[in-house]
């Protein structure tokens, strides 16, 4: 399950049974530092508790490990991890698919601008040569 | 080239996206601009927020892509926020919200109205995401395979941001039923979770239980 995920996953755990202490051990969670910015964004206290920090990422963990698990139920036909097994999942929940069909899209444009970019630096690189030689 | 662009910001600049998404319909395009007026301080979360977060989630937050790469180099958060100040207006003034001027147009009225709390809010929620490298070192945990493609760690990110929104929200909600104020505590999140599963937005363990 979780276990299996990551060795932090059972440092968090350790975290809920002791107080914590700013000792040597890192029990920081897998995304402590960004989940508290986006904690803020998102209606928190702009310092959250780290309780609540460290619940948040052991729930956030979880979905995503279930979420992964059934999409490679649906996917292991194919015998590969898809995007579209996601996007199957996520069809009943609007904001989710929105948001994600849009990150993709975005991504695909970026892609091609950035080819674009490479292109024209060639393309400025041969120009120079060009003049230089000639 | 402006100052501390990244060769994305430019390459999106040049080419206005045509995201295919169909954006939800406006609800109400007036509700919008009174609730900003009467977001206080403590931004409260009824309804309607739920709307506009959801519609500024799925219309506006094209940038947050970007803002994610530009997070990913910044690793240090004094850094981030220094840097946050210059960029700001950047972000704002080049606003595509999927080359809707309509849409732009009410975005950016909204906007000026916006308090400092509130602007420094929006920020975090437009600029927070997850670490790619981390993410991808998550799937790669779980799934057992060492290949995670970039399309999935950047969708499984998205969803993971959205469903933070959610289980946040709901815990405000509940907070706001307790008539309770401050930070969050883990006892709302954990009331959020539950009421979260009994919806159905959070996937049950098992798939089928005629045949265990």
């Amino acid at each position: 399950m979780s276990n299996s995920a990551a060795g932090t996953s059972s440092k968090t755990r350790a975290a809920s049974s002791q107080p914590s202490e700013p000792s040597s051990k890192r029990r920081r969670g897998v995304f402590h530092r960004e989940l508290q910015h986006m904690m803020y964004g998102f209606g928190d206290d702009p310092n959250p508790l780290p309780e609540s920090v460290a619940l948040m990422d052991d729930i956030v963990v979880e979905y995503i490990t279930e979420l992964v698990h059934k999409a490679q139920d649906i996917g292991s036909q194919r015998g590969k991890l898809s995007v579209e097994d996601f996007l199957y999942l996520i069809r009943k929940d609007a904001p989710k698919l929105n948001r994600c069909t849009e990150l993709l899209s975005m991504n695909e444009e970026l892609k091609q601008a950035r080819k674009l970019f490479e292109h024209d630096d060639e393309n400025l690189r041969k120009t120079f040569e060009d003049d230089a030689d000639g | 080239m402006k100052q501390s662009k990244d060769p994305f910001e430019a390459a999106f600049e040049e080419s206005p996206p045509e995201s295919p998404i169909e954006t939800e319909p406006d609800p109400d395009a007036d509700t919008e601009i009174p609730i900003s007026n009467s977001l206080n301080s403590q931004p409260i979360h009824t309804n309607e927020e739920e709307e506009e977060d959801n519609h500024v989630k799925n219309t506006t937050s094209i940038n947050t892509a970007i803002t994610t790469t530009k997070n990913n180099n910044n690793n240090n958060k004094d850094d981030e926020e220094d840097e946050e100040e210059d960029n700001m207006d950047v972000e704002l003034a080049k606003f595509p919200t999927a080359g809707d001027p309509h849409k732009m147009a009410k975005m950016q009225a909204i906007l000026s109205q916006f308090t400092e709390e509130q602007m420094s809010r929006y920020e975090s929620f437009r600029r927070a995401g997850f670490q790619k490298a981390n993410m991808k070192r998550l799937l790669a945990s779980i799934t057992g395979s060492q290949k995670i493609s970039i399309p999935i760690t950047i969708a499984v990110s998205g969803i993971a941001k959205v469903f933070v929104g959610e289980v946040v929200e709901a815990a405000r909600t509940i907070m706001k039923e307790r008539k309770e104020s401050g930070p969050i505590r883990p006892c709302h999140l954990r009331e959020a979770h539950r009421r979260l599963k009994l919806e159905g937005k959070i996937f049950k363990r098992t798939t089928s239980r005629l045949f265990r």
